[in-house]
């Protein structure tokens, strides 16, 4: 459960977000959509604790995210893969549980990376998979951490979009399967409701939420859901929104 | 088929410098026997080499002076240059108080400093070994601090967001992303320190390869001089080589030879 009451988060000469209030529940996957430099990315580091809001409270299953940190229960994935390139895939999913003070478990690691579609590349060092399975094993090894809350800043931003995809059905799966509470940053509109139970429309300058779609799609969901006009409708609708509160600027 | 063709390809990476050493030799030999080159001005190789295998002892032990001075210096310019880029990357004040300073000296020729050690420490080992120190030190400061500034900030809010602490971040994180450039250093370092050696024993030292340079010339005995030289290249290589191979070794255990 996340919490955001009232958060503003203001820097030296600009503020980046203004009075955000936003509840994310248990097992919820919420997508968090917006143009660039609308302040989504200050928000995922807000909640994750690593930017203090300057008024307002964040609250992960109602401590402060520094406690939630130290309980290991933020498990954040960045748009650069971030892993050790001096690490293989196996002992980089690992490596963040140990830094956490957690026992490490190789072989649920094996396994979740197994599960990932990374079997045979357990031992493979970063720089010798491509950005897709990259990505896979620093999502694996947000998961590994066994966090409950998992922040995703446009993990696949830099993916092509056949991999973009492939990695949102599987993320879909993943979630369904782990129980984690997502909250998931993208700029683009298509990604956003196809993952999300809920998608949140961000802009302005400071930016605020300007509104807030209940996804209403099929779940499971496959690449099916992409050519139904349910989820077409749905992304034009966010897509208006974001279009408005665009042109009032 | 792969494995023949590199070693063929190793075959010839040492086949071609060989040759060239070879050849060059034999060019000096030719020179100096056929244009009648006095022996005061370039001896042949011979000369060189009965001079060098005449007087082992000689060599040796003013081989083992020198390699004292390298080692003692470069122990102490390493120990010092490590604590203070550590201090540069961490500490915000000192770094924009002293880094502009430690950029500038480095344009200051060193070897210029010798004289004025001569005046402060006086002339013994002491004065050498500071010398060596001050010479190796500089290179390595600079490209530790600029290592350790390496990784990336995406890192430092991974190991932020399971709350690691400062340390664990050094160690895990910056510190094996600095090592490249801190082997890089210390082969710049280790150069330097045979070159700081030799020059601090022209200045201070009574013993020594760079003292034996200095009394072949004094007696214009150029085969000694060229003796003491292929010594000291020997000394060097040998020194660059022990660099290298505690590189390999490191950047293997860590995990960052890629090769």
């Amino acid at each position: 459960m996340i919490e955001l009451d009232d958060v503003t988060v203001a820097f030296e000469d600009f503020t980046a977000i203004a009075d955000v209030d936003l509840r994310v529940g248990g097992d919820e996957f919420v997508t968090v959509v917006g143009p660039s430099g609308c302040g989504k990315t200050t928000l995922l580091r807000t909640i994750a604790g690593l930017q203090e809001p300057t008024t307002g409270t964040v609250c992960i299953d109602g401590r402060p995210p520094d406690v939630a940190q130290a309980n290991a229960d933020v498990g954040f994935v960045f748009q650069q893969h971030t892993l050790l390139p001096w690490k293989s895939a196996l002992e980089n999913v690992v490596f963040l549980r140990t830094m956490a003070d957690d026992p490490p478990e190789r072989e649920r690691a094996r396994a979740l990376l197994a599960s990932m579609g990374l079997e045979g590349f357990e031992d493979a060092r970063p720089q010798a998979l491509s950005g897709g399975m990259k990505q896979r094993v620093a999502i694996a090894r947000a998961i590994h951490l066994g966090a409950d809350v998992l922040l995703m800043d446009e993990p696949f931003g830099e993916l092509d979009e056949i991999t973009r995809d492939e990695l949102g059905v599987e993320i879909r799966a993943l979630w369904r399967r782990e129980r984690k509470t997502v909250v998931f940053v993208t700029h683009s509109v298509p990604e956003a409701v196809f993952l999300a139970d809920r998608c949140v429309v961000m802009g302005g300058q400071p930016g605020r939420i300007q509104r807030t779609f209940e996804v209403d799609l099929p779940t499971p969901r496959d690449e099916e859901v992409f050519g139904s006009g349910a989820f077409q409708r749905q992304v034009a609708a966010v897509r208006r929104t974001l279009h408005e509160t665009h042109g009032h600027e | 088929m792969a494995t023949s063709e590199r070693v063929r390809a190793a075959a010839a990476d040492v086949l071609y410098p060989a040759s060239a050493l070879c050849v060059g030799i034999a060019l000096w030999w030719t020179i100096v026997t056929f244009a009648d080159v006095p022996s005061f001005v370039l001896p042949s190789p011979r000369a060189v080499a009965a001079q060098l295998l005449g007087n082992p002892t000689l060599y040796a032990h003013n081989a083992w002076d020198t390699l004292e001075k390298v080692v003692y210096g470069g122990v102490v310019g390493v120990l010092a240059g490590f604590l203070l880029a550590a201090f540069v990357a961490y500490v915000p004040w000192f770094r924009r108080a002293i880094y502009p300073s430690l950029v500038t000296v480095r344009v200051v020729p060193k070897l210029a400093i010798a004289p004025l050690l001569l005046i402060y420490l006086g002339t013994g080992t002491t004065t050498a070994t500071v010398f060596v120190a001050l010479v190796t030190f500089f290179p390595l400061v600079l490209s530790t601090a600029a290592g350790l500034d390496r990784a990336p900030a995406e890192h430092h809010d991974l190991l932020r967001s399971v709350n690691a602490s400062t340390l664990e971040r050094i160690a895990y994180v910056d510190v094996p992303y600095a090592l490249p450039d801190v082997f890089a250093g210390l082969k710049q370092s280790v150069t330097l320190a045979v070159v700081g050696a030799v020059v601090a024993e022209w200045v201070v030292a009574d013993d020594g390869l760079g003292f034996i340079i200095l009394l072949g010339s004094e007696n214009v005995r150029p085969e000694v001089m060229l003796a003491a030289l292929v010594v000291l290249l020997l000394e060097g290589l040998a020194l660059y080589g022990v660099v290298v191979l505690a590189q390999r070794g490191v950047l293997r255990w860590v995990g960052l030879e890629f090769e």
